[in-house]
């Protein structure tokens, strides 16, 4: 499998009121064109790597090294942030424009990445007109319309009800599975177990902070995923013990 | 004919220098606010410096700054530049507050989004932070530019001892006829300086309020609409074509440090060179006024207090009117506006006969003065953000158990009023300092009205052309508000939020 990303040995501490916060302890990742998912407990530093990757925040130590030449990344963030006064097209255009892409080209390139999340019809609305999980939908419109090698999601579905999320999920795992969009690998930060089963490759399982990575999981089940198929529930019992390891 | 001629030159210069003066204004708020609200070390150093700015009298600062860019700059254009200067001083504190507040409050995960997605400074310009400050600078400008009317005359007309700078402008012609005791002159002046302030309120200020605050605002919009479009075209266009020059240039909105350093270096030399002329060699002049200060200071005090209770309880009772029908609070608001841009020269003059007729009069106008420094504040401040801020559910509670009168001012409408009511007055307390030196000491056309204080005080000193006693009792006074400011009001603050603000 090709390599997409080396994460090697990445160390972070925060100072938070003279006292010395270690989140980041060593963490080493190799990722190849798949979908990565890093499970952890609250407060344990997932979002901190997950920056890091996306050059957010800088490491004390350690190096992020991309294997492919285009680099772009996209970033699906835990709540959509998306501009209230932009509309739904303007606000997916965005990056695209202040990279320097004329406006109707950034525009053309926008609509497409709506069309693929179901959203051509509200390009002219404002984010306030939406449901919660239609900004969602903007939100990953926007973070494929960059047209990324990776994509990052910082628990994308965390802010959701459980019926949208459900559909979100596997509306997300289509595009990934089909190939439509640019993207080469994903790296989705979760804390729930049974989200990262059902949808990924890989699961990195981190220590509660200071991070150290505790195991790598395959998951070998085959797609579309049953939750109650006992393949997956004997999986997820051993995610359990490794988290409280 | 030559005098309406005459008055139509002298108002689109006027109106030129308040337009100017409001560009200025606009463009430093929008840099400065937004650059205090993204760096750490620029808010630590510029926030408490605005602060001090915000609320302590220009007007005494004023001849100073004006002798210094007179003599830096040859010719009319120094002046013109001065008077431009005063009047955004009198514009730009409360905007760059709007700006660095709105910006503040921005959900941090924007940023995040911007750093991501590689947004350049002039992206992050045109597609956040200027959209994001977009309500707080029209509510600001609404209350602005009626205090850049206040001090405009101020600004055309200056003298400092032997030293008069005049302005060919509306302000100056007003007082000019007056003194020449050509009646007509100054009452059409007076007509047309209003003509004019109603006319940029109804033709812009209201609409763009309608537009993007929804307030009930009386206006038309036409003339509106075509400037909006006009500015959205040309800024849109703008932000197209910067936006790709950064993307192509890499960045290169940023000057280089040697080039800063040698620009402030230029600044610095530009200021000392000006300021030769003015050695403070007669500090020895200060001296005695500067003695009588705190006993002028004891005058002042009472009148300022009784301009804050006046204000507070007019402001609170007329914005109660407001709140209960939509059309008291168009016709207030609108009359607000033009009472509230009648620059503060203006009413001595105006009032010349009540000041001359009665024992009282003089003191009745000084407070008319006063209270145009400052009524102006409380009031916007409620109209504009304080009624906004009477929640819905809480005058429905208030229908549903019949609470009226009284009882509802007590327990529903002032509460819900008390964070944007103590902001308008601490603004009040600046302005009526500030409103103090042209209410307690006017001299027209040969008549001076003295009813001593404070303000009285530096008027006299700017009058005898004193410049290190002007300098001394300004700064004193500054000192003295900064300290009421740091003590009283700070608690008073923090009272109020902790009592009264959210949940």
């Amino acid at each position: 499998m090709p390599k997409v990303l080396t994460i090697s040995n990445l160390r972070k501490t925060f100072i938070e009121d003279k006292r010395v916060l270690e989140v980041l302890a060593g963490i080493s990742l190799e990722v190849g064109e798949e979908f990565i998912s890093i499970l952890g407990p609250s407060g344990c530093g997932k979002t901190t790597l997950l920056r890091i990757i996306a050059g957010l925040e800088k490491a004390d130590s350690g190096e992020v090294v991309f294997h492919t030449p285009d680099k772009r990344v996209g970033f699906v963030f835990q709540s959509p942030t998306l501009l209230p006064w932009l509309t739904v097209l303007e606000n997916v255009a965005l990056p695209l424009r202040a990279s320097g892409v004329r406006r109707d080209e950034a525009y053309e390139k926008a609509r497409k990445y709506l069309s693929l999340v179901g959203l051509r019809a509200f390009e002219d609305f404002y984010p306030r007109e939406l449901s919660g999980g239609m900004k969602q939908r903007v939100n990953i419109a926007r973070a494929l319309a960059v047209e990324p090698t990776l994509l990052l999601m910082d628990e994308p579905f965390s802010q959701l009800d459980p019926l949208t999320a459900e559909s979100l999920r596997s509306e997300v795992l289509d595009l990934w599975l089909y190939g439509v969009t640019t993207v080469r690998a994903v790296i989705m930060v979760t804390h729930n177990v049974d989200e990262a089963i059902l949808m990924s490759d890989r699961i990195v399982v981190l220590s509660p902070r200071p991070a150290k990575v505790n195991g790598i999981i395959e998951v070998n089940l085959p797609r579309p995923r049953d939750r109650r198929s006992p393949e997956f529930q004997k999986l997820e019992d051993r995610i359990y013990e490794l988290i409280s390891a | 004919m030559l005098l309406l001629q005459e008055l139509l030159i002298a108002t689109a210069l006027s109106l030129a220098r308040m337009f100017s003066a409001y560009i200025i204004s606009l463009l430093l708020a929008i840099s400065v606010g937004s650059w205090m609200a993204r760096s750490r070390a620029v808010e630590s150093l510029l926030l408490p410096v605005l602060d001090v700015l915000q609320s302590i009298p220009i007007l005494g600062f004023f001849p100073a700054a004006l002798l210094l860019l007179a003599r830096l700059l040859p010719g009319g254009l120094g002046l013109e530049l001065a008077a431009v200067f005063l009047i955004v001083t009198s514009l730009v504190w409360n905007m760059i507050f709007g700006v660095y507040t709105s910006l503040k409050a921005l959900d941090p995960s924007v940023y995040d989004m911007a750093e991501v997605y590689r947004l350049g400074p002039a992206a992050r310009f045109f597609f956040i932070y200027v959209p994001a400050c977009r309500e707080s600078i029209i509510a600001n400008s609404l209350v602005s530019w009626a205090g850049g009317w206040f001090f405009l005359t101020s600004a055309e007309v200056l003298s400092l001892g032997e030293e008069e700078y005049r302005l060919r402008g509306i302000g100056s012609l007003i007082l000019d006829s007056f003194s020449r005791e050509d009646l007509a002159g100054f009452y059409s002046g007076v007509a047309v300086l209003l003509a004019a302030i109603l006319a940029t309120y109804l033709l812009l200020w209201n609409p763009a309020s309608v537009t993007v605050l929804r307030l009930p605002l009386p206006g038309v919009p036409a003339v509106f609409e075509v400037v909006k479009s006009a500015v959205g075209y040309a800024w849109g266009g703008l932000a197209q074509v910067l936006t790709s020059l950064e993307v192509k240039l890499g960045v290169v909105f940023r000057l280089p440090r040697p080039i800063k350093a040698a620009l402030l270096l230029l600044a610095a030399a530009a200021v000392a060179y000006s300021a030769r002329g003015l050695s403070l060699e007669p500090l020895r002049e200060a001296a005695p006024v500067l003695s009588s200060f705190p006993l002028e200071l004891a005058k002042s005090l009472p009148r300022v207090g009784l301009v804050l209770l006046l204000s507070l309880g007019l402001s609170v009772v007329i914005a109660y009117f407001a709140h209960l029908s939509r059309g008291v609070s168009m016709a207030v608001s609108m009359a607000g506006e033009v009472l509230a841009s009648i620059p503060a020269v203006v009413w001595w003059p105006l009032l010349s006969n009540l000041a001359l007729s009665h024992p009282l009069g003089p003191s009745i106008v000084m407070l008319i003065v006063y209270l145009q420094g400052a009524f102006w504040y409380v009031y916007f401040n409620l109209i504009v953000y304080g009624l906004a801020s009477v929640r819905k559910d809480l005058d429905e509670l208030a229908t549903v158990y019949r609470v009226r009168g009284l009882p509802y001012l007590r327990y529903v409408f002032v509460p819900s009023l008390l964070p944007s009511l103590a902001t308008g007055l601490l603004s009040a307390w600046g302005g009526s300092w500030n409103a103090s030196i042209v209410a307690e000491y006017v001299d027209m056309g040969g008549r001076t009205f003295d009813m001593q204080g404070v303000g009285s005080l530096i008027s006299k000193a700017a009058a005898q052309g004193n410049v290190a006693a002007l300098l001394a009792t300004s700064l004193a006074l500054s000192l003295f508000i900064v300290l009421v400011n740091k003590t009283l009001w700070v608690r008073l603050f923090r009272f109020i939020e902790r009592r009264y603000g959210g949940e």
